[in-house]
C-alpha cells in the first residue's frame, strides 16, 4: 500500500474540512480526486504531506506513519503544487538542481537527474530562462520538473494543468503516463473531468470532506441512475409533443430549449430507436442527431448536484 | 546546503540594488564626516576680539608696545575724534572700548609715576572689563621692570613686556576626558552615520530574503522535501549573518582608508566592538520588519521611518549635545541613541580605564537588550504566522 489514511479528521475551527475520510492507493495505479471547490482535496493532500496538522485519524504512507520528520518517506515523494512555486531569481536548470538538490545530495547524480527532468517536461531550449520569460504552459512543466526530478515513488499532483494551453496539457498529461508507466504511483486532483478520465485508472469524488464515490470510471459510471443521452437538434417542437417524448417508456428525462431536444433514459435503457421512429411519425424536421453514454460529468453532477468546475 | 546556496544566489542577484545603497549612503556619509570635521561643532574656549577706538596724544615706543599688545585681543576701529561721533559709536556699538593715551604718558610710567588712561567704555561691558584687565596687566608690569630695573630704555622695556605677555604655561590634563571636543576625528563621525547606512542596507538585504524564501507557497513546496525546519532556518540564519558581516565590513573598511591614522588607535576598536553590537541590533531590526510587513514597497517606506528617524532625534545628524532632553529621552527608545552615546564617549575619551568604560559597557548591554527583544517579538511573530497558516 502507498498511501493508507484511514478516519481522518481536519477542522478549521467549525468547518470540518475532511469528515473521517478513509483511503487507499494502491502500488502502480493513478488515483484521481476531483471534487468541487473546498471539498477538501488540497486539504487532504497538505494532510498527506505533513503540512498540516490534523485533528484525528491515521496516514501511513509506504507502509509507516506520516510525521513531518519522516524524512525517508518525503525522500521518495514528488510533489507539485496547485500554484507554481519556483524562484524567480534562477534559470529553469538552478530552479530544477536546487528542488532536486533537496532530496539528492550527490552532485554527479543530481546533474543527471536534472538533465533527465528537463528532457521529461520538454524544456531543454529554455534551460537558461527566469521564469518571469516563460509562458503559463512553460512554467506549468517547470513545476512539474521541479517535483518530480529526484525520481519518486509517489507524485502527488494538485491541479497541474490550470491555465495551461491544450497543447502543453497534452504534454503533461502524456508526461503522466510516462511516469505511471515507469512505476510512479500518482494521485492526482482536477478540475478536468476529460483529463481524469483519460489518465486515471480509478477515481475518487470528494465533497464536503467526505468521499462519496470510489472506483473506476466504468464502476462510477453504473452508480447513477442514468443511461444514454440523446441530442437532437430541432426548431420544431410543441408542447403537447414534449409530454409526449417524456412519456415513452424509458425515458427519465426530456428538455428542449427552443434549439435542441434533450433526452436522458434510464439506466440501461436504450431509447435512440423508439425516438427517431417517434419523430418520424409526428413528421418534425431535425437537423443533427447523436447518442452518448454517461460521462464522470454526469456522475458528478447526479451525486454531488453541482458542476464539477462551479 | 541548498537552502544556503539559494539565499547567496538571491543576494547576488539583487547585489546592484544593496551596492547602490551600500554606495550612496557611503558617499553621503564621507561627505558630511568631511564637512563635520572640517567644522567641528566646539564647546572649547576661544578669545574674542574687541572693537576698540585708539587714540593716542605721543608716539613712543611704549604706546606702540600698548597697542601691539591690546591688538592680540581688540580690532581697531577708526572713527572721528569728536564727542558727538565717540558717543554715537558707543551708543551704537560700533566700538565698545575707547582708549586715550594723553601727551606725558609715557615719561611718567618711566620716571615711575603713577600714569592713567582716558577710558570710556559701554557700562557693564565685558569687554570693557575684559580690555582693563589687559591694560592694567602690562601697565602693571612695566611699572615692576622700571622700578626694578632702573635705568631701562623704553625699547628694552617694550621688548621684555613683550616676551612676559606672550608667555604661556604648558597644563597636562590628567582627566579621561579630552579638552577639546573639536579634536574628535573623522572616525568618531564616520562611525556615528554607521547608524544609519547599516540598518538601512541590512533591513533591504534581509527583507528580500526572507520575502522570497518564507513566500507560502515556496516554503511549502520545500518542507515536502526531507528538509529539516532546524536545518531549513539554520542555513537562512547563517546566510542572513553573512549578509550582515560582509556588509558591516565593506562599510568599516574604507574608514581604514580615509583616516589611517586615528584608525587603528585604541579606541577605534572600542567604536568597532559598538558597530558589531549595532550590528546585531540592526540585524534584529530587519528581521522584525520582515516577518511583520509584506511587500518590499513598504519595507522601504518603514525602513526609512525606521533608520532616518532616530537619525534625527539620536545625534547622527545633529549632535545629542544641541538636542532638548525630551528628545534624547524620546531617541532613548531606540538603538541608535545607545550607539551615538557610546560613539560620543569614545571620541573624547583619552584613557580607558575600567571606570571610564564601564557606563559605556553598559549602554552597549543595551543595544544588546534592544537586539534580543527585536529578536524575540521577530520570532513570536514568526511563530504565530506559522500558525495561521
Amino acid at each position: 500500500m502507498v498511501i493508507s489514511i484511514n478516519n481522518l479528521v481536519k477542522r478549521y475551527g467549525d468547518l470540518v474540512a475532511l469528515d473521517h475520510l478513509s483511503l487507499e492507493v494502491q502500488e502502480g495505479e493513478i488515483l484521481g480526486l476531483l471534487g468541487p471547490n473546498g471539498s477538501g482535496k488540497t486539504t487532504a493532500i497538505n494532510c498527506i504531506l505533513s503540512l498540516l496538522k490534523y485533528d484525528k485519524g491515521e496516514i501511513r504512507v509506504f507502509d509507516r506513519p506520516m510525521a513531518p520528520d519522516a524524512y525517508d518517506i518525503k525522500r521518495n515523494i514528488g510533489v507539485v503544487m496547485q500554484n507554481v512555486a519556483v524562484f524567480n531569481e534562477l534559470t529553469v536548470q538552478e530552479n530544477i538542481n536546487y528542488f532536486c538538490g533537496l532530496y539528492v545530495p550527490e552532485k554527479e547524480k543530481r546533474k543527471q537527474y536534472v538533465e533527465e527532468a528537463i528532457d521529461f517536461v520538454g524544456l531543454g531550449e529554455f534551460r537558461k530562462f527566469y521564469p518571469k520569460k516563460l509562458s503559463g504552459g512553460l512554467l506549468r512543466r517547470l513545476n512539474i520538473a521541479c517535483g518530480i526530478a529526484h525520481h519518486p515513488k509517489l507524485i502527488i499532483l494538485d491541479e497541474p494543468t490550470v491555465a495551461v494551453d491544450p497543447q502543453s496539457r497534452n504534454n503533461i498529461l502524456e508526461g503522466i503516463e510516462r511516469l505511471n508507466r515507469e512505476g510512479a504511483t500518482v494521485v492526482y486532483t482536477s478540475h478536468y473531468m476529460e483529463e481524469v478520465e483519460q489518465i486515471c485508472s480509478r477515481v475518487v469524488i470528494l465533497d464536503k470532506g467526505r468521499i462519496i464515490a470510489n472506483g473506476n470510471k466504468e464502476e462510477l459510471k453504473n452508480m447513477i441512475s442514468l443511461g444514454e443521452r440523446i441530442t437532437v437538434e430541432t426548431s420544431v417542437l410543441s408542447t403537447g409533443l414534449l409530454s409526449a417524448l417524456k412519456n415513452m417508456p424509458g425515458v427519465e428525462t426530456a428538455e428542449y430549449d427552443g434549439k435542441q431536444l434533450v433526452i436522458k433514459s434510464a439506466k440501461g435503457k436504450n431509447t435512440l430507436e423508439n425516438t427517431l421512429d417517434f419523430l418520424k411519425k409526428e413528421n418534425i424536421a431535425y437537423g443533427r442527431i447523436y447518442s452518448e453514454m454517461p460521462t464522470l460529468n454526469d456522475v458528478f453532477l447526479q451525486l454531488t448536484g453541482t458542476e464539477l468546475r462551479d | 546546503m541548498q537552502v544556503f546556496k539559494l539565499c547567496m544566489k538571491i543576494i547576488r542577484k539583487n547585489k546592484a540594488a544593496m551596492l547602490v545603497y551600500v554606495l550612496v549612503f557611503l558617499g553621503i556619509a564621507i561627505l558630511i564626516s568631511r564637512i563635520t570635521a572640517q567644522h567641528p561643532v566646539t564647546s572649547a574656549f576661544s578669545t574674542a576680539k574687541a572693537n576698540v577706538a585708539f587714540f593716542t596724544e605721543e608716539n613712543t615706543p611704549l604706546v606702540t608696545g600698548i597697542k601691539q599688545e591690546l591688538s592680540k585681543s581688540s580690532n581697531f576701529v577708526k572713527i572721528e575724534d569728536n564727542t558727538e561721533a565717540l558717543q554715537d559709536a558707543l551708543y551704537f556699538r560700533q566700538v565698545t572700548y575707547i582708549v586715550r593715551i594723553p601727551k606725558g604718558f609715557t615719561d611718567k610710567i618711566m620716571n615711575g609715576e603713577k600714569a592713567t588712561l582716558e577710558r570710556t567704555t559701554v557700562p557693564d561691558s565685558v569687554y570693557g572689563t575684559y580690555i582693563d584687565m589687559k591694560i592694567n596687566r602690562y601697565l602693571n608690569m612695566a611699572s615692576l621692570y622700571v622700578n626694578s630695573v632702573p635705568g631701562i630704555s623704553q625699547e628694552k622695556l617694550v621688548s621684555d613686556l613683550k616676551d612676559d605677555m606672550g608667555k604661556s604655561a604648558l597644563v597636562t590634563m590628567t582627566s579621561a576626558k579630552k579638552a577639546n571636543d573639536s579634536e574628535k576625528p573623522f572616525t568618531a563621525y564616520y562611525f556615528n552615520f554607521l547608524a544609519y547606512v547599516l540598518p538601512a542596507v541590512l533591513i533591504f538585504g534581509i527583507s528580500i530574503v526572507m520575502q522570497i524564501m518564507n513566500e507560502k507557497d515556496r516554503r511549502s513546496r520545500t518542507f515536502c522535501s526531507p528538509i529539516s525546519p532546524k536545518s531549513y532556518n539554520a542555513q537562512l540564519i547563517f546566510s542572513i549573518g553573512f549578509l550582515a558581516v560582509a556588509c558591516w565590513a565593506v562599510l568599516i573598511l574604507p574608514c581604514a582608508v580615509l583616516d589611517p591614522s586615528h584608525f587603528f588607535q585604541q579606541s577605534t576598536w572600542y567604536l568597532v566592538l559598538n558597530s558589531f553590537v549595532f550590528l546585531l541590533a540592526s540585524l534584529g531590526l530587519g528581521f522584525l520588519i520582515s516577518i511583520f510587513v509584506q511587500g518590499m514597497s513598504a519595507v522601504s517606506a518603514l525602513a526609512n521611518i525606521c533608520t532616518l528617524g532616530p537619525c534625527f532625534i539620536a545625534g547622527v545628524f545633529v549632535p545629542q549635545a544641541f538636542l532638548g532632553s525630551t528628545v534624547l529621552k524620546v531617541a532613548s527608545f531606540t538603538p541608535t541613541y545607545w550607539f551615538v552615546k557610546v560613539n560620543d564617549t569614545l571620541a573624547s575619551t583619552t584613557h580607558f580605564s575600567y571606570d571610564v568604560l564601564s557606563p559605556v559597557y553598559g549602554d552597549i548591554l543595551i543595544e544588546l537588550a534592544f537586539a534580543a527583544a527585536f529578536f524575540a517579538v521577530g520570532l513570536a511573530g514568526s511563530k504565530r504566522k506559522r500558525l495561521e497558516t
